[in-house]
């Protein structure tokens, strides 16, 4: 035999580790094809998910590995709907991307605590822990816990602390998508979509990004379509989050005005010629887009739960690692709005304490992105876009 | 007898005979023409009341020959049932190939009718009621082969009160189930393998007083005929063999199978020359030592590949699916599986065939993530310097070539039928009779002679000392409709000589095989048929003094009923009959009859018909066989298709029976065409005497020479071969053919 010939040793403990993952239906496909039939969003040429479900009966590890296809997959579940022997393709695509995301992850520890459930309580003891320091040492200074007068929360978590922290963060965060995504694309770079030519990056990015801001694939879905709604309402709810966060970024370090915003700050009424309405209207515009991404992200939330709550019987089955994930947003939204509310009122110990169960989730959304869930934003896109400048995804 | 026979026609008018036919008419026919004593006609003669009017003659008027103008003889046969050993009864069909068939009231229409009944009055007048030739029986029941069938067959047999004589080779019994580790399983949850449970049934047949062991023996002689089967073997005692003879009544031969030769498969599967790769069978040996492990150096296996239809479904090895290897590659991947825990299993198939209920062991064993199935083909297996073996397939599902390596590769080898005698290739068995071809010089030249190997049976039998074989030395039966009935009557084949088959099937085929025994003991304790005429009385009876010792009949007969001595005498076994008439038709001098069906009978049918000495449309004359053709029309009659009017139809009991005599006796008449009407033959035949349709056909090409002799067309006469599911096709086969007869015009003979 030639080479390229796959040598195949048995390796149980990849297919019973998929199968404890959640896809415990994969032995039951038999290979008829109906999954790759039903499946809007699959390539005419070799399609999936028919020979991802043997390629993990067999535990081919690194078949799968470099396999784009898993990610073309937006878990739709028209295959889990029409398989006639229950394996559930849709499921087993869903595992495999997130063994895919903890392949790649970088570094490779990370990946093993974030991606197992049942270490939630480290991945979140590590945030509880630095910010607790970062309040004891506020406290060293003799502060009380929770500060006294208006509640604002700046004086309970200093901006000047959580900058440092954030930025530190997103910087690694950046650092480990760089590593892990050239390595994704070193296992996606191999026969039989090795690319040739790379002139068409351009294109195919800009493709790739329009395709992902209409969710195009999304509406191609026929058994669960409702799901284009909630993820655009996730995703529109992040993205005007992400912004809400720069936007603030803005305000302190470009506009110098600090949380919390007060309107007769002689600084920004300088910027804005002395006009009270101006800064007014600035200041709403700041807020209901920050409101309106935060309530996004909350309702699209509870729909994602609601939706999942209908036994619809093909729906996925949804493992731990999806469920936390969904918990984690809603918290997430919960949280802040709730922190807001509470300021507000001006209750000072529940809103510091809620204030303060925001910002580890923050930080968990965010130091942990390359190897959550949400990592998908990075690995489907560039997928996609491997695929598109592989002519395999001709959407 | 003749002087005695009264005949009573009795029409029936109903179900649209009355509407369509002039009863009045073939009463005339019946009386005036036929000079029949009694005829009535009756407005529902299957009732009670009609069915009275015939009992009441019998009775009181010493009617003893009954004809019953009405409907099919295949229906109501419950109601005109007369004491066949007193009466004969003749059916004359003018429901379903009359009234149904042609349009009402016309002149061709009752002509037809007419017709019918000229015949059926002719049949019975040359009929009498068969004396049965009843007989002491031995109910006892050999059983060849003391595996799963065999025992099955011997406890079966004892338990409906037979006595069982088992003859089994081996020193023990059992047979192949005794050499598996364990079985698969065969109702839910189907995810555990069961122990083996053969040796409660060998328990049960040593402690049976009904059966009796023959241990270290084989079969010297089977003589002798059904309820008297002289038994002779050679029983090895030790040292020392000694001869016992036994009488019984059947015989079921449950001899099983062998596993395919794997040396055959030496250089593409490397078996013999890599250690590591063993056959199924060699697979249970390694389980039943407790570790799955590699024979070379009895390393733990970490990785077995199991390879489908190894040499099988292959013209060069065994063209057949042995169907088992499936389900056993199943569960000896779940042996792999036991015995470790992250030891693979990897099952390259060409088809994952495992029917029925074993869809769901396939189900559970496939959830098992250890075990991998592919369907793919093998390219080539390799010996790496360690032992281990890299088989490099072709995985058909990820269209990708692959290279796995395996501490073990199993091949399933398929299962063949132990009528074939050891390493003879299953692909090249010798037609109809498992032997060789042998040249023998004659004066003639030099000529092609089968010579059939003695084998397991020993049969003296004219045709030879074992069954004939359908294809890969499988014994024939009727596969479709009698699969119990070999080609030897008395004698039943069950389990895996059969066809390839597992324990559970195999059990339940000897249990069928077991009754079949004990029906056909019972039914010639009574002088009857067993198969298909089962219960015809009737015998072929030889007029010795004019035979030629021609032999055709002894050749002929599919059921090797007849021995010859030897000058070539025919001597019959009338308990190995089964009433087709075969020899009958074979006989130039016309020796071989039955009371109730003859060549002489057909004959004087022929010529009692009304031929019309003019017209356009060509007469023509069908013998149609009694058991797809002529239900066959009844189907056409029961959807009231249209039969072209100038067909007479005459029912023979087999295509087989017809005799050459006939076609002279038609068309010296005037009929312008002869066709007959029978069963497919060849290899997916479906005549119920095997052979008859074939024989017909091939009695047919000797005809040109009669036909010449006559000044007529070969073509006139047509066979027609016709299963019962084709009958839509009738009205088209029969225009076809009178289409063609006009091309040739009238027969000359018309009008003489």
């Amino acid at each position: 035999m030639g080479d390229g010939t796959t040598v195949v040793t048995p390796d149980v403990g990849f297919v019973r580790s998929l199968q404890e993952a959640g896809a415990d239906t994969l032995k039951r496909c038999y290979q008829c094809a109906t999954c790759s039939v039903v499946c809007e969003l699959t390539p005419k040429d070799n399609p999936f998910p028919r020979k991802e479900m043997v390629m993990a009966q067999w535990g081919m590890k690194d078949e799968l590995a470099k396999d784009p296809d898993v990610w073309l997959c937006h878990n739709c579940n028209d295959c889990t709907k029409y398989c006639p022997r229950g394996a559930r393709p849709g499921d087993v695509l869903s595992v495999l991307r997130k063994t895919a995301v903890a392949e790649n992850a970088f570094p490779r520890f990370m990946g093993t605590i974030v991606g197992n459930p049942g270490l939630i309580i480290l991945a979140l003891a590590f945030p509880v822990i630095l910010f607790g320091i970062f309040i004891a040492i506020r406290m060293g200074s003799g502060q009380p816990l929770f500060p006294e007068g208006q509640v604002v929360f700046s004086k309970f978590f200093p901006i000047h602390y959580i900058d440092p922290i954030f930025i530190t963060t997103a910087t690694l965060v950046m650092l480990s998508f760089v590593v892990s995504v050239s390595r994704f694309w070193c296992r996606l770079n191999v026969q039989p979509y090795k690319l040739l030519a790379y002139g068409q990056f351009m294109p195919s990015l800009i493709a790739t990004i329009k395709e992902i801001f209409l969710h195009t694939k999304f509406q191609k879905c026929d058994a669960n379509n409702e799901r284009t709604l909630t993820h655009r309402l996730v995703f529109f709810g992040f993205i005007g989050l992400f912004i809400t966060t720069n936007w603030g970024v803005f305000n302190i370090y470009v506009l110098g005005w600090d949380s919390p915003y007060s309107l007769t700050d002689p600084r920004i009424l300088a910027l804005f010629h002395g006009s009270k309405e101006l800064v007014f209207l600035f200041y709403l515009a700041f807020k209901v887009f920050g409101n309106v991404s935060a309530l996004a992200l909350l309702i699209g939330g509870v729909m994602i739960v609601s939706n999942r709550l209908k036994d619809k019987g093909f729906v996925s089955k949804t493992s731990s690692f999806d469920w936390l994930f969904v918990a984690i947003i809603l918290i997430l939204a919960i949280t802040g709005l709730l922190s807001e509310m509470l300021r507000l009122a001006d209750v000072a110990i529940p809103a510091y304490t809620v204030y303060f169960v925001h910002l580890v989730f923050v930080f968990y959304i965010i130091a942990y992105l390359p190897f959550s869930k949400l990592a998908h934003l990075v690995y489907r896109t560039v997928a996609i876009l491997y695929s598109k400048m592989a002519l395999r995804d001709v959407m | 007898m003749a002087d005695n026979s009264k005949i009573g026609v009795y029409i029936c008018t109903d179900c649209g005979i009355g509407e369509s036919l002039s009863i009045e008419g073939l009463e005339k026919v019946a009386k005036s023409e036929l000079h029949v004593p009694v005829c009535k006609s009756h407005p529902f003669l299957c009732s009670d009341d009609g069915v009275q009017v015939i009992r009441d003659d019998i009775n009181k008027e010493g009617v003893n020959k009954i004809v019953i103008a009405a409907c099919s003889a295949r229906v109501n046969t419950d109601m005109f049932d007369f004491d066949q050993s007193l009466y004969v009864t003749e059916r004359v069909n003018i429901r379903e190939h009359v009234a149904w068939t042609q349009p009402p009231n016309t002149e061709p229409t009752q002509a037809i009718a007419n017709d019918n009944l000229r015949m059926g009055v002719m049949r019975i007048s040359k009929s009498e009621a068969p004396v049965p030739n009843t007989t002491d029986v031995e109910r006892t029941i050999l059983v060849v082969g003391g595996g799963n069938a065999g025992l099955t067959a011997a406890i079966e047999a004892a338990s409906a009160g037979y006595k069982a004589v088992i003859v089994e080779k081996a020193s023990s019994l059992g047979g192949w189930a005794k050499k598996n580790y364990k079985g698969y399983p065969v109702k839910p949850p189907f995810n555990e393998l069961l122990a083996p449970s053969i040796d409660s049934k060998v328990k049960a047949v040593e402690g049976n007083p009904a059966i009796k062991v023959y241990l270290n023996s084989k079969i010297l002689q089977i003589a002798g005929e059904p309820g008297m089967f002289d038994v002779k073997i050679d029983n090895a005692k030790g040292e020392s063999s000694s001869e016992e003879t036994f009488r019984v009544g059947a015989v079921i031969m449950a001899t099983g199978w062998k596993p395919y030769d794997a040396s055959q498969l030496s250089a593409f599967y490397g078996y013999g020359r890599y250690k590591n790769v063993v056959t199924n069978v060699e697979m249970e040996a390694i389980a039943l030592k407790g570790k799955i492990a590699r024979p070379s150096d009895g390393k733990p296996a970490k990785s077995v590949v199991f390879l489908q239809c190894a040499g099988q479904r292959d013209e060069n090895h065994i063209p057949y699916c042995s169907v088992v290897c499936c389900n056993v590659s199943l569960k000896q991947a779940k042996y792999v599986r036991e015995s470790n825990a992250d030891a693979g299993a990897y099952i390259i198939y060409k088809d994952m065939r495992t029917p029925g209920i074993y869809e769901n062991f396939y189900k559970a064993t496939q959830d098992d993530p250890g075990i991998f199935l592919a369907k793919g083909e093998v390219r080539a297996i390799e010996e790496a310097p360690d032992g281990s073996l890299l088989v490099d397939i072709d995985n058909q599902l990820l269209g990708k070539d692959m290279r796995i390596q395996a501490d073990i590769v199993v091949l399933a080898t398929g299962m063949v039928s132990n009528m074939l005698p050891d390493g003879m290739a299953v692909n090249a068995v010798t037609p109809e009779y498992v032997g060789e071809l042998i040249t023998k010089k004659t004066q003639d030249g030099d000529i092609q002679e089968l010579n059939i190997f003695p084998w397991t049976l020993n049969l003296k039998y004219r045709q030879g000392p074992e069954m004939p074989h359908l294809k890969y030395g499988f014994p024939d039966s009727h596969f479709i409709c009698f699969p119990y009935e070999t080609r030897r009557t008395g004698i039943y084949a069950a389990g895996a000589v059969r066809h390839p088959m597992d324990g559970l099937q195999s059990t339940t085929d000897a249990t069928g095989a077991a009754l079949k025994a004990i029906q056909c003991i019972e039914l010639t304790a009574q002088g009857k048929a067993v198969h298909p005429r089962a219960g015809d009385t009737s015998f072929p009876e030889f007029r010795l003094e004019s035979c030629t010792q021609c032999r055709r009949c002894t050749v002929e007969c599919p059921f090797g009923v007849l021995d010859e001595d030897e000058k070539g005498t025919p001597q019959a076994h009338p308990y190995r009959c089964r009433r087709c008439g075969t020899c009958m038709g074979a006989c130039p001098q016309r020796i071989i009859s039955f009371s109730n069906y003859s060549v002489d009978m057909i004959s004087a049918m022929l010529k009692s018909l009304d031929v019309p000495s003019e017209g356009e449309e060509p007469f023509v004359v069908a013998l149609i066989c009694e058991n797809d053709a002529y239900p066959a029309l009844d189907m056409a009659g029961i959807n009231r298709m249209n039969l072209n009017p100038n067909y007479r139809f005459i029912s023979l009991r087999c295509l087989g029976g017809t005799n050459l005599v006939w076609v002279t006796d038609a068309l010296s008449r005037g009929i312008d065409g002869l066709m007959l009407i029978g069963c497919k033959y060849g290899e997916n035949y479906q005549c119920h005497f095997i052979k008859g349709s074939q024989m017909a056909s091939e009695r047919l090409s000797k005809v040109q020479e009669t036909l010449g002799r006559l000044n007529l067309e070969a073509e006139r006469v047509e066979q027609v071969q016709l299963a019962i599911n084709e009958w839509d096709q009738l009205p088209r086969i029969l225009e076809d053919f009178s289409e063609k007869l006009k091309g040739f015009g009238p027969n000359p003979f018309k009008g003489f």
